[in-house]
This record gives structure tokens, C-alpha cells and sequence, in this order.
């Protein structure tokens, strides 16, 4: 296979496209195992109960509201923040 | 998944090896690896869980506690990633 011969835009852009599956997963991946963690302390049924149900879909969102919560700190933070959303 | 490979055989036509030849084998690739990663934490999640004390041999509670555990996690999965991507979720 000789890389010249593809087009380098397409391929670019291809190539992005699976980064951002890749760091999807990535995500989805490792709070899944982190709210597992935190969540069901018990040994797994034949179903989740409520309330594991609900901690886990928490988790989730405690997750993303945390995030924001970091970035805009960070964000407000003078100098650090420039440096690393530079 | 649907956008990706309309994208692919949009374009391919111009190269003699195509690049949507080469993507189909990086995606397969990839595709191996997440499920090898995807199986290695289920080993680990779900020999915590269901093998607290290791006999002479696998007994039948444990073979059922692993398999309810996969379940479980697959299912774990399906409702992080649905409360990550669907904005209509109840918080």
C-alpha cells in the first residue's frame, strides 16, 4: 500500500472521525467502570434494582457536571488557565 | 457508525487502493482492541465480584453470579453511555 495514493483531506478527516469514537469509548468505558464501582456494592442480580439503576444514571451526570465544574475553575484561574487551555 | 461509511465510499473512488479499504481494516482493528479492553474489565470487575474466595473449582453459584454479572455490566454500559448522550435523560 503506498500512502501517497490517498487523499490526504479525506483521509485526515476519516481519521478524526475515529479519534472522536476512540475517545468516546474511552469515556463511556472508564465511568462505567468507575459508577460500577460505586454503585453496585452488592453481587449482581438477575436485574438492577432501582436504585442502582438510578445511582448509576447519577453517576453519569454528577460526572459531566463535575467536568464543567473543573473547567470553569480552571478557566478562572489566571494564570493556570492559560496554561493549560492554551 | 452510519455518517463513517457513507463518508468512506463517497470518496474512495479516486485511489487504486482505497482508503476505504484501509479504514475497514484500521476499524476492524480498533474494533478488536475496544472489545479486548471491553473484556478485560468485565474479567476483572466480575472476578472481584463473584470469586470472593477461590475454591478447587468454579461452583455453579459463581458460573451464575459471571454471567449475571456480564449482563449487569453490559447493561452499566448502556445507561452511562445513554445519560452521557441523550440530553433528554432525567437528570
Amino acid at each position: 500500500m503506498d500512502p501517497s495514493s490517498f487523499n490526504s483531506a479525506e483521509l485526515q478527516n476519516l481519521i478524526n472521525q475515529e479519534k472522536q469514537r476512540a475517545m468516546v469509548n474511552e469515556m463511556v468505558g472508564k465511568l462505567t467502570s468507575v459508577c460500577w464501582d460505586k454503585c453496585i456494592t452488592s453481587t449482581p442480580g438477575n436485574k438492577f434494582s432501582s436504585s442502582e439503576a438510578t445511582c448509576l444514571n447519577n453517576c453519569a451526570h454528577r460526572y459531566l457536571d463535575m467536568s464543567i465544574m473543573i473547567m470553569k475553575r480552571l478557566q478562572s484561574m489566571p494564570s493556570q488557565g492559560q496554561r493549560f487551555m492554551g | 457508525m452510519d455518517s463513517f461509511s457513507s463518508a468512506a465510499s463517497n470518496g474512495s473512488s479516486s485511489s487504486q487502493f482505497s482508503t476505504e479499504d484501509f479504514m475497514d481494516k484500521l476499524k476492524a482493528q480498533l474494533a478488536e482492541a475496544y472489545a479486548e479492553e471491553f473484556l478485560e474489565t468485565v474479567r476483572g470487575k466480575c472476578f472481584e465480584k463473584c470469586i470472593t474466595k477461590p475454591g478447587t473449582s468454579l461452583s455453579g453459584s459463581e458460573a451464575s453470579c459471571i454471567s449475571r454479572c456480564m449482563d449487569r455490566y453490559i447493561e452499566a454500559t448502556g445507561i452511562i453511555s445513554r445519560a452521557l448522550f441523550s440530553s433528554s435523560a432525567s437528570r
